[in-house]
């Protein structure tokens, strides 16, 4: 599963540990998020993120 | 122990969020001018294009500071800090204490004093209100001239274009991007953006914005001129440091702080886009974001210096991922060894910039692969030189020099 990276503040959300503070179980890819998550970190909308290759 | 925070944008939110991390006792009170708890600023572009509904555009749920036992006061402006007294006074006049002062304040659109810039039409964008205003007017006017060809200036641009605006975007460099983009990259970038119907005007100083009482166009030096009836200024921000300065604290450009987040005056911190460090204002989030960690943890007395944030940015222009780091070396004549592999049909820029073997900067555009890799090996200013000729190759493994 392919990491994300917060293009506001630099947070990557990897999908073998998710976010589990708000939530999101481990293996949970970034496609299976909810819309309403945000950047733990920053807080900006999942749409800022774009895919680490 | 009570700790004041002004300013409730991206660095008094997680100032907050962290000094509650680390002293669950600490009695913790945050004053936003603005009406609106904690929103990101880039969500407002989403917002702007139509992809982002209000909902989503703030950062946490309804009640979370009452949660995070946080006292978060909205629409309280401070117009004067008591530093002799340990208070801040607001517009309104209420008065609020505190042992502890971290100034967030953040910062303002710059407003170049072009003539006719107060006219009726002309908008920024910094919050929430400032994007409703503009969304609001162009309902009816359709007709847009940006000022800047900056980050955010081609950002609004390609946000307005999906409201089916007629836009241009004025810029008196001779590039586009002119602090992250060499002439080449910039070159490539202007046709991307191009090709995306947005048009791009190089090298024009805007003499006047005309129409009374509401913009009907605009004047530039060269005597050419434009049709609009709408004007975005995206021409940089201003440091919001005014009571500061009043209250005695030493302001350059910016509220001055030393390498423990500490300004001028005792108990008093700042943190983000008000703060000037070591001669430079950051005004980007990831500066904000480890000034506000770095400045709750200097307030809880654990000595954390911070040294600084390599400008390091990867965003997506016209469909384009473009990164910059550091230093890029875009006159060439510095005494930098840059390396460049280009290819304009492709939208494709790589960049290196090494001193004495040290990788200081990198332009990255077209691809994302290798661009956080990249920026990452320039903030920890790597020796590259015995990669140097394969490092900008598509298939070049990052993590030989990991």
């Amino acid at each position: 599963m392919d990491k994300y990276e917060c293009t506001a503040c630099g947070y990557i959300y990897d999908p073998a540990v998710g976010d589990p503070d708000n939530g999101i179980p481990p293996g949970t890819s970034f496609e299976a998020l909810p819309d309403t998550w945000v950047c733990p970190q920053c807080g900006v909308a999942k749409d800022l993120f774009v895919k680490l290759d | 122990m009570k700790i004041l925070i002004v300013g409730n944008g991206l660095a008094g939110t997680l100032a907050a969020k962290t000094l509650r991390e680390l002293d669950p006792a600490a009695e913790i009170e945050i004053l936003g001018e603005e009406r609106f708890p904690y929103y990101p600023r880039p969500n407002l572009i989403e917002y702007l294009a139509g992809r982002l509904p209000y909902d989503r555009l703030f950062a946490f749920p309804d009640g979370w500071a009452e949660r995070q036992s946080i006292q978060l006061r909205l629409g309280e402006k401070v117009v004067r800090i008591l530093p002799a007294d340990r208070k801040v006074e607001t517009a309104a006049g209420a008065a609020r204490s505190y042992d502890l002062l971290l100034l967030a304040t953040g910062a303002r659109a710059a407003l170049p004093p072009i003539p006719g810039i107060d006219r009726r039409g002309v908008f920024v964008i910094r919050t929430l209100d400032d994007a409703h205003s503009l969304m609001e007017h162009l309902v009816r006017h359709k007709r847009v001239t940006i000022l800047g060809g900056g980050l955010l200036g081609l950002e609004i641009a390609r946000a307005l274009r999906s409201r089916e605006a007629e836009v241009d975007v004025i810029e008196f460099f001779d590039r586009l991007l002119p602090r992250q983009l060499d002439p080449d990259a910039a070159a490539i970038l202007r046709s991307q953006i191009e090709a995306g119907g947005v048009t791009v005007r190089l090298g024009q100083v805007t003499k006047e914005i005309v129409g009374d009482p509401a913009v009907r166009g605009l004047r530039f030096e060269s005597g050419d001129a434009l049709a609009a009836d709408t004007v975005v200024v995206a021409a940089g921000i201003r440091p919001e440091a005014g009571p500061a300065r009043e209250a005695g604290l030493s302001v350059g450009r910016g509220l001055v702080i030393d390498d423990l987040m500490r300004t001028s005056a005792p108990g008093i911190f700042a943190a983000g886009d008000v703060v000037e460090h070591r001669g430079r204002i950051h005004g980007i989030i990831p500066a904000a974001f480890e000034q506000a960690r770095a400045a709750a943890l200097n307030m809880l007395g654990q000595d954390r210096p911070y040294g600084g944030t390599v400008a390091s940015n990867t965003l997506k222009v016209a469909g384009l991922y473009v990164t910059s780091a550091g230093e890029i070396d875009a006159a060439g004549d510095q005494g930098y060894e840059s390396l460049v592999r280009s290819d304009p049909a492709a939208g494709l820029y790589k960049k290196i910039v090494l001193q004495d073997g040290r990788l200081v900067g990198a332009i990255w555009m077209g691809t994302k692969k290798g661009a956080s890799e990249i920026g990452r090996l320039v903030a920890l200013r790597k020796n590259v030189e015995a990669v140097k000729k394969d490092l900008l190759a598509d298939e070049f493994d990052f993590t030989e020099i990991a």
